[in-house]
């Protein structure tokens, strides 16, 4: 009874706060405070409807200004989304091959390739990098967001809903749109200087943004930016040596990384709109894979071991172009065609090839991977008082490559570190696509608004698609709405999923080369453990929540969801043959263990958000605003198989336990007259990592992070700040003995840490304004 | 619990704070604020300041706002039309989103007239409305073009010229 008595109170209290919303008279303010006054934050994910108020929508979106990225001193955006989102995860990996070079991350709990990405609403290209090694994110290609310099971003959308009826494939956990900036924005400069309290890991960032307007509100916008980091070195001793020492590479890696975009519209008399984007970036970085000590195999070319170093050269580019226009007041039409790449090279250098002994090159050319995506679109949208329906058509053609290294990286052994691409290895593969959907939404009443969506899609390579979507909004009180969706989804497997191909081999025990690594699921070898062509995966969606904004600064949103993914394609461990017919394959191919892709689980994820957006100005004119953000997921694997496949808690503890599931974000920035001072705080869950067949726990943890800014005059600011300034580190692994993996081996944490473990940053960043 | 009481506590501390304004109810405001800087030469001693809506899509945003506002010492009228032929005596034209073809209609018939023509329509100042509004980083802009203005007899205060960006005639 004291209970209800409590929950009465709140409630009550809540609606009596409510109910005293008074609307001040705007039109005493003076010019100047009209145009100081913030306005709702809109966005347009989440309905083809336009752009409206984000808390409005009907279903869970949120937005990251760019102010919120100039006041981070974050310069990647898989950094800002890692810092400013609760529920988006974004580890830093060592001695993970490919992975190092192109951060993975999760929405929710899910795969990157479940989340969709779009640039001003078109749908992005992912890289042509396929995560195969044990990390979070395994089994997925994803569209890589350091791609894009955070100058030219206004801000970004992330659609907590499943989306696939509206967008297309890959909108299951989520979608991210980011906003680039348009007209009306200030040529700009930025250059920022940090290190790492370990003295290490320094970083040099520079961003030049620049705005050229054009007739009627048109402009081309161009950013520029360079980012050059130094590695951090969290290794520990590798006792494998007689006098040990830090023999390995495991932190952030070294990198270089160009990015350029151009984006421009150009209005016309006559309603009619031509525009660009146009993205460029090329990163080099330098990752390592594990200390090879010296050996007889070696002694030829390294007197005292070798450490192979995997250099990654990775060009990235769109070319997007577009026209738009309306017809009448009230149809508007928006057709466009964009051709994405993708190309991600490998090489390995300070290396050997031990079959080729004192013969062998010690750099080598690996190969490449390559991927190619061109979407052409066409959008209509009718605009009515009482309805909004949108709909259109979309073709969409993907090619995905793989081209062999050069044969000293692959013959024999290979090379060491990172086996180059064999020629059996090389494919050439092509799919389309087209769709057709529509989009509408109705406004019953001004309280009642009702959304529906319907995609079809076929696909040349595993067939049709037919995905819906139901959204309702309920306005109870002018302060409070409810909100609830429905919808399905679908996930068709990608290219790289269904043509991977990477083997190495070795000398066995008994002195005969043979081969293991990934197999493609057509390959008899994988064939022969049960591999079948891969299906699409499918989804259902259910999120029911609540938005209170008890007066126009403060809001109060919560979200429930629940996420069922069937047929969620997963890689499996390396698997030996065990019945005659396997070993008689194996035998046929010289193959000792094989992995590949295959539909192996239903997941579900379900969870909860719970988001406080408030603000307030004080009468000495300074200005408060406070974020809180709390996210819980949960991922289960409801199949009754065991998803590891091979008898091991791995892909269990990988999916289920491998991530935080909850997360906070506290965000605050305060701002007084030429002072600005942001301090945001974030606390990671605990999660777990398996190994060597024992589940090691990794505690919860609290980071700090903090801006202050000066405007010395209007144009030109001066920044300091830390990210981590506490220097919080992750656990190390818990009475692990072992010389790679240990408490005090040579990888000391685990590489599943949500923030990291290069510890504390320092930065200096000077911004101006022409 | 704790972490209820928390977010309770948190929530309760800030809910009585000033509040974001939707970009419908800022433009309407600055539709008439702006007059006020704006030394109309012909207003052939009408007793009401006339503020017309062009296909008004912001219900009764307008109708609340100018109750019981005066704007130069005279109380305000708020007309609406959904064609431009029924345009009658009026200091302010507020356009709403319309095609280029209707725009130049409008902008057409309120050449050389004594009117402030007021629009968030892409362009609309280099195209001949005398104050576009729109939105950078959820701030709202003002652009005026002072050429529009000399030709409609309008003098603008130099206080509405330092807060907004200056277009001439059509040039960029």
């Amino acid at each position: 009874m004291r209970y209800i008595n409590k929950k009465q109170i709140i409630f009550s209290s809540i609606f009596f706060i409510s109910s005293l919303v008074a609307e001040e008279n705007l039109f005493d303010e003076d010019i100047e405070n009209l145009l100081s006054i913030k306005t709702e934050l809109k966005a347009t994910i989440g309905s083809r409807d336009g752009a409206r108020d984000y808390l409005t929508s009907n279903s869970p979106v949120d937005v990251i200004t760019n102010q919120q990225i100039e006041n981070s001193g974050l310069t990647s955006l898989t950094d800002v989304l890692r810092y400013f989102v609760a529920g988006f995860n974004a580890p830093e990996t060592s001695i993970a091959d490919g992975s190092d070079h192109i951060r993975a991350y999760t929405l929710r709990g899910m795969n990157p390739d479940q989340i969709l990405v779009l640039i001003n609403g078109k749908r992005v290209h992912t890289s042509a990098l396929l995560h195969v090694n044990g990390i979070i994110g395994r089994g997925s290609s994803h569209v890589d967001l350091d791609n894009i310099p955070l100058s030219s971003i206004d801000k970004v959308e992330i659609l907590m809903d499943g989306a696939a009826a509206q967008y297309g494939s890959d909108a299951i956990a989520g979608v991210i749109n980011i906003t680039l900036k348009g007209i009306g924005y200030s040529n700009k400069l930025n250059i920022l200087s940090g290190i790492r309290k370990a003295g290490d890991g320094k970083q040099r960032q520079s961003d030049l943004f620049m705005s050229i307007p054009l007739k009627y509100d048109g402009f081309i916008n161009i950013t520029l930016d360079m980012r050059e980091q130094n590695p951090t070195q969290r290794a520990g001793l590798d006792y494998r040596l007689e006098v040990p020492r830090v023999t390995t590479h495991v932190g952030i890696l070294d990198s270089k990384d160009y990015k350029a975009i151009l984006y421009s519209e150009v209005p016309q008399d006559n309603d009619i709109n031509i525009y660009s984007q146009l993205l460029f970036d090329y990163k080099e970085s330098k990752a390592s894979a594990f200390f090879r000590p010296s050996s007889d195999k070696s002694i030829s070319l390294y007197q005292d071991g070798f450490l192979p170093i995997i250099k990654a050269k990775i060009t990235d580019s769109t070319i997007l172009l577009g026209v738009k226009g309306e017809i009448y007041d009230s149809i508007s039409w928006d057709l466009s065609n964009s051709y994405g790449l993708n190309h991600f090279h490998y090489f390995v250098e300070g290396s050997m090839n031990y079959y080729l002994d004192a013969n062998s090159p010690t750099s080598f050319d690996n190969g490449s991977l390559n991927f190619i995506q061109n979407t052409t679109t066409l959008d209509l949208k009718k605009d009515e008082s009482k309805f909004k329906i949108a709909g259109g058509v979309e073709f969409r053609y993907e090619n995905y490559q793989i081209k062999a290294g050069e044969v000293a990286s692959y013959i024999g052994t290979g090379s060491e570190g990172y086996a180059g691409y064999k020629p059996e290895n090389e494919v050439n593969k092509h799919r389309h696509s087209y769709a057709i959907y529509v989009d509408n939404t109705y406004n019953f009443t001004k309280k009642f608004v009702f959304e529906t969506a319907l995609r079809y899609e076929d696909y040349s390579d595993f067939g049709e698609s037919t995905n819906g979507k139901l959204a309702l909004s309920y306005k109870l009180t002018p302060t409070l709405m409810l909100r609830a969706s429905g919808s399905t989804g679908f996930r068709a497997p990608s290219l790289a999923q269904s043509y991977y191909s990477q083997t190495s081999s070795f000398v066995n025990d008994m002195g005969i080369l043979t081969t293991q690594g990934t197999f493609r699921v057509d390959h008899e070898v994988s064939k022969s453990l049960g591999a079948t062509d891969l299906k699409s995966e499918r989804s259902q969606h259910v999120t029911m929540g609540t938005v209170f904004r008890p007066n126009k600064k403060t809001s109060l949103s919560v979200e429930c969801f629940y996420i069922d993914v069937n047929n969620k394609i997963l890689l499996t461990p390396e698997i030996t043959a065990t019945t005659p017919e396997q070993q008689e394959v194996f035998r046929k191919y010289n193959v000792s263990a094989a992995r590949f892709f295959t539909n192996a689980a239903r997941m579900t994820t379900q969870g909860v958000n719970l988001k406080i957006n408030s603000s307030h100005n004080f009468q000495n004119g300074s200005n408060l605003d406070v974020g809180f953000w709390y996210s819980y997921s949960k991922n289960d694997n409801k199949k009754s198989t065991d998803i590891s496949l091979d008898g091991s808690n791995t892909a269990r503890v990988l999916y289920e336990d491998g991530q935080p599931k909850s997360s906070l974000r506290i965000l605050t920035d305060y701002k007084y007259k030429n002072i600005e001072t942001t301090l945001n705080i974030s606390r990671y869950g605990s999660y777990y990592q398996m190994l060597n067949e024992n589940i090691y726990k990794f505690d919860a943890k609290w980071t700090t992070d903090i801006n202050i800014a000066y405007d010395f005059t209007k144009n030109f600011r001066l920044s300091f700040g830390g990210i981590n300034i506490f220097d919080t580190m992750p656990n190390r692994w818990d009475n692990l003995d072992g010389y790679l993996y240990g408490t005090n081996g040579i990888e000391q944490y685990s590489r599943y840490t949500p923030f990291g473990y290069s510890g504390a940053y320092y930065y200096l960043k000077a911004s101006i304004k022409f | 619990m704790a972490l209820f009481k928390i977010i309770f506590l948190i929530f309760i501390i800030f809910t009585s704070l000033n509040g974001y304004e939707s970009e419908a109810k800022l433009k309407a405001v600055i539709v008439g604020k702006v007059a006020k800087y704006i030394t109309f030469q012909d207003d052939k001693g009408s007793k009401e300041f006339v503020i017309t809506i062009y296909k008004n899509k912001c219900a009764n945003t307008f109708d609340n706002i100018y109750k019981d506002v005066k704007i130069n010492n005279k109380p305000v009228k708020i007309v609406y039309i959904d064609n431009i032929e029924d345009l009658g005596y009026t200091n302010v034209l507020y356009i709403s989103k319309v095609n280029s073809a209707t725009l130049s209609k409008i902008l057409e018939k309120t050449k050389n007239k004594n009117i402030v023509t007021i629009s968030s329509n892409r362009g609309f100042a280099q195209k001949g409305g005398v104050i576009q509004l729109y939105f950078v980083s959820q701030k709202l802009k003002l652009k005026i073009n002072t050429q529009s203005a000399t030709q409609k007899n309008l003098k603008i205060g130099s206080t509405l010229l330092r807060v907004a960006d200056i277009v001439k005639g059509d040039k960029v």
